[in-house]
């Protein structure tokens, strides 16, 4: 908001001010609906959340001022930090792994040809089921009973019985990841395809022209000029693996074992499960400075580089 | 809507002589009610003035739903609650206290025990008997048969259940021997503690307020699974089922023995009319039964201005009417003595689970979620790890520790 009223004053010279005002006011009335839907559906939320976290605040019955003493509960909790530390690793795992299979998804969808349309599509696919129904799909494939995956490497002779790949902390894990893979990486390879069509031919074909193998064209023109789209599909990943929930609830339960609790699982087994509203706020406060601070870090170091426009 | 049914309220109230004004009352039941409930509503509206407006809500909302509508003043008249969280919506003081009229009831005496114990706090009672659901033995008729097993006889203690699923078990290819859900802390608490409970151990002392573990007769029930899982005698989806084929895996027909409840028998006679099975109760040791009474208390929200409407509403469900049709249609009668009656036409199985029912037994703890139900609570790590794991006294040791400090923890009131 303040943004586009600066853009909006800013060419206004100092004796147009009467004019410049009048048109700041008409900037207001133009954001003024998404003004309203941001308080509305955030800011108030957000600061009742706040509001609650200073209380003991069952689900049902009185509640109670205790000011920072959810917070000073949170440091003791380990739980919490172990979920934390889960979280942080399941984030650094799948983003290395989305990227590592969206960006060749990307490069190899780009450029026009024959069946591009169709590779796009089936690629995207998996991108516009929901979480919940993916993870109910996945669920079902991973089963060892009734699936595809275990009885299908029995049958196949690969294993000498069937494995029941959600038993032991490893298999689960894994299977999770290459089931966000599967669901996520079109979307970033959406995101990255944009970037890389925006890079304009001239640059490449000239570099080729000087001599440039196909590597060194990748890492020195590709790259830096996808640095902002980089940045989004970075941070939109990153902030929504340290989301995650769905396919923990839905596939694990947390397990095996509760080696599989992430921070926002733990979030809602305080809120809903053990009732404890105002310390799941407190949780919820805290996630969310990590999230603000990590896209501060992310958004700092892929920043444009001094000099370059 | 409702300003629909408010307005005919109103309009009722203008045109009928005042003494008959019709009032409606909003009652909330989770999905487990869906078949019986919205028919003894049915039938209650169509021979009563005052009216009653259901609504279902799924089984996992119920609660945290419950408890954002009694925060903003929207909550239901009165709530069809899983018994077990009967002492903590009575502890969070979020009830009405029934107590003097509970027991102006003429048949107050012959309700089913575990719902009033559950529905009683500090002395006061908050919650009364709506449906009930008890655990029972469940096995394959057919299967037996085929493995030269008397089909007409159940096990009735744990070397014959165990001997039992391993003939049944030996008649290979998909078939297997017994199944239980071996990630579902819901699930076991309703079918596994009856054996420690036949065999005279507990896991909560009576008031709830000591987690007792560490006991011989769990361990023995332990002992009887692992050497089940031990000899492949249980599928191995049996390790990760969070309760999801708790129902599903007997209805396929390729399981001999699991430990199941009542609402098996309507749900098989209705979806699955080809498998034939037997019902006993949950054995101890060696001999004797228990069993977990379960199901639904009929609780209301403290304040409402329908009291009047809801206790006409349970007088019905307690008549022999109301009884007959919660029976039919999938809970077992709540009192005691009109429950043959209730029950004369139905599946003669129903009164194995309604004799469970009434010996039933069921926990008392107000953070009953915490300890047990909870997919990530001491109870269900406890399980999966004891059944399936390397290190049986180290999982009993920490749930006993984890439990009772929950317990500790749980605010006093």
């Amino acid at each position: 908001m303040t943004t586009i009223t600066a853009e909006t004053s800013a060419p206004a010279r100092p004796r147009k001010l009467v004019g410049a005002g009048r048109r700041q006011w008409v900037g207001l009335l133009y954001v003024a609906p998404a003004v309203a839907l941001v308080t509305v559906f955030f800011i108030i939320p957000l600061g009742m959340t706040a509001w609650m976290s200073l209380h003991n605040w069952p689900l049902m019955g009185e509640h109670s001022f205790i000011g920072l003493a959810n917070y000073w509960a949170i440091l003791r909790d380990t739980r919490f930090w172990n979920a934390l530390r889960f979280t942080g690793w399941y984030t650094l795992v799948v983003t290395v792994a989305i990227f590592a299979v969206a960006f060749p998804l990307a490069l190899f969808i780009e450029r026009p040809r024959r069946l591009t349309g169709f590779y796009r599509t089936s690629f995207f696919m998996p991108a516009v089921i929901g979480f919940a129904s993916a993870s109910l799909l996945w669920s079902w494939l991973l089963n060892v009973d009734s699936g595809l995956f275990s009885p299908a490497a029995f049958d196949l002779g690969l294993t000498e019985k069937k494995v029941n790949l959600l038993a032991t902390f490893q298999p689960a894990f894994w299977s999770i990841i290459a089931m966000v893979v599967w669901k996520v990486a079109g979307f970033t390879m959406i995101i990255l395809m944009t970037g890389l069509q925006s890079i304009p031919s001239e640059l490449q074909e000239a570099a080729m022209i000087d001599g440039a193998g196909p590597f060194a064209r990748f890492r020195a023109i590709t790259l830096p000029l996808m640095r902002r789209t980089l940045a989004l599909a970075l941070i939109l990943s990153v902030a929504g693996s340290i989301l995650a929930f769905d396919q923990f609830y839905i596939i694990l339960r947390g397990g095996p074992r509760n080696q599989t609790l992430t921070a926002v699982y733990w979030i809602f087994n305080q809120s809903f499960v053990s009732f404890k509203l105002g310390y799941g706020a407190a949780l919820s406060m805290i996630l969310l400075a990590i999230l603000v601070a990590l896209s501060t870090i992310q958004l700092w170091l892929l920043r444009k580089p001094e000099g370059v426009d | 809507m409702k300003t629909m049914i408010a307005g005919l309220a109103l309009a009722a109230s203008i045109f009928a002589l005042p003494a008959f004004a019709a009032d409606t009352a909003n009652i909330w039941v989770r999905a487990d009610g869906s078949n019986f409930m919205p028919r003894i509503v049915d039938a209650f509206n169509k021979a009563h003035e005052n009216q009653i407006k259901l609504d279902i809500i799924p089984n996992a909302e119920i609660i945290p739903k419950y408890g954002a509508a009694a925060a903003g003043g929207t909550a239901p008249d009165a709530l069809s609650l899983d018994l077990i969280y009967t002492p903590a919506f009575s502890a969070a003081g979020q009830l009405e206290d029934i107590t003097d009229w509970a027991k102006s009831l003429p048949y107050f005496a012959s309700l089913s025990p575990a719902h009033v114990k559950t529905g009683t706090y500090k002395g006061r009672i908050y919650g009364l008997p709506f449906s009930a659901d008890s655990s029972v033995l469940i096995w394959n008729k057919k299967l037996f048969k085929q493995a030269g097993l008397d089909p007409e006889k159940g096990p009735a203690n744990w070397a014959e259940i165990e001997a039992d699923a391993e003939k049944v078990n030996a008649l290979g290819g998909d078939i297997k021997g017994f199944y239980f859900s071996g990630n579902c802390g819901g699930c076991n608490i309703f079918t596994f503690t009856p054996l420690i409970w036949a065999s005279g151990g507990d896991i909560l002392s009576e008031d709830g307020s000591k987690a007792t573990l560490d006991s011989p007769q769990l361990r023995g029930a332990i002992d009887l699974y692992r050497s089940m899982v031990k000899k492949d005698l249980v599928p191995a989806g049996a390790q990760t089922d969070t309760g999801s084929n708790f129902f599903a895996a007997f209805a396929a027909g390729n399981i001999g023995i699991t430990p199941s409840g009542a609402f098996a028998i309507g749900a098989l006679n209705t979806q699955y009319p080809n498998v034939d099975y037997g019902v006993t109760f949950l054995p101890g040791k060696d001999g004797g039964w228990s069993s977990f009474a379960g199901g639904d208390n009929f609780v209301v929200t403290k304040g409402t201005k329908k009291l009047a409407v809801v206790k006409e509403f349970l007088d019905f469900a307690y008549s022999l009417e109301g009884q007959t049709i919660l029976a039919k249609y999938g809970s077992l009668p709540v009192r005691g003595d009109i429950a043959k009656e209730a029950l004369k036409d139905l599946d003669p199985r129903y009164q194995i689970a309604a004799e469970a029912m009434a010996k039933g037994r069921t926990p008392y703890t107000v953070v009953f979620n915490d300890l047990i139900n909870s997919a990530n609570g001491p109870w269900t790590q406890m399980v999966n790890e004891v059944f399936f794991g390397d290190d049986v006294d180290g999982a009993v040791s920490n749930a006993q520790e984890t439990m009772q400090s929950i317990i500790d923890q749980a605010p006093q009131k």
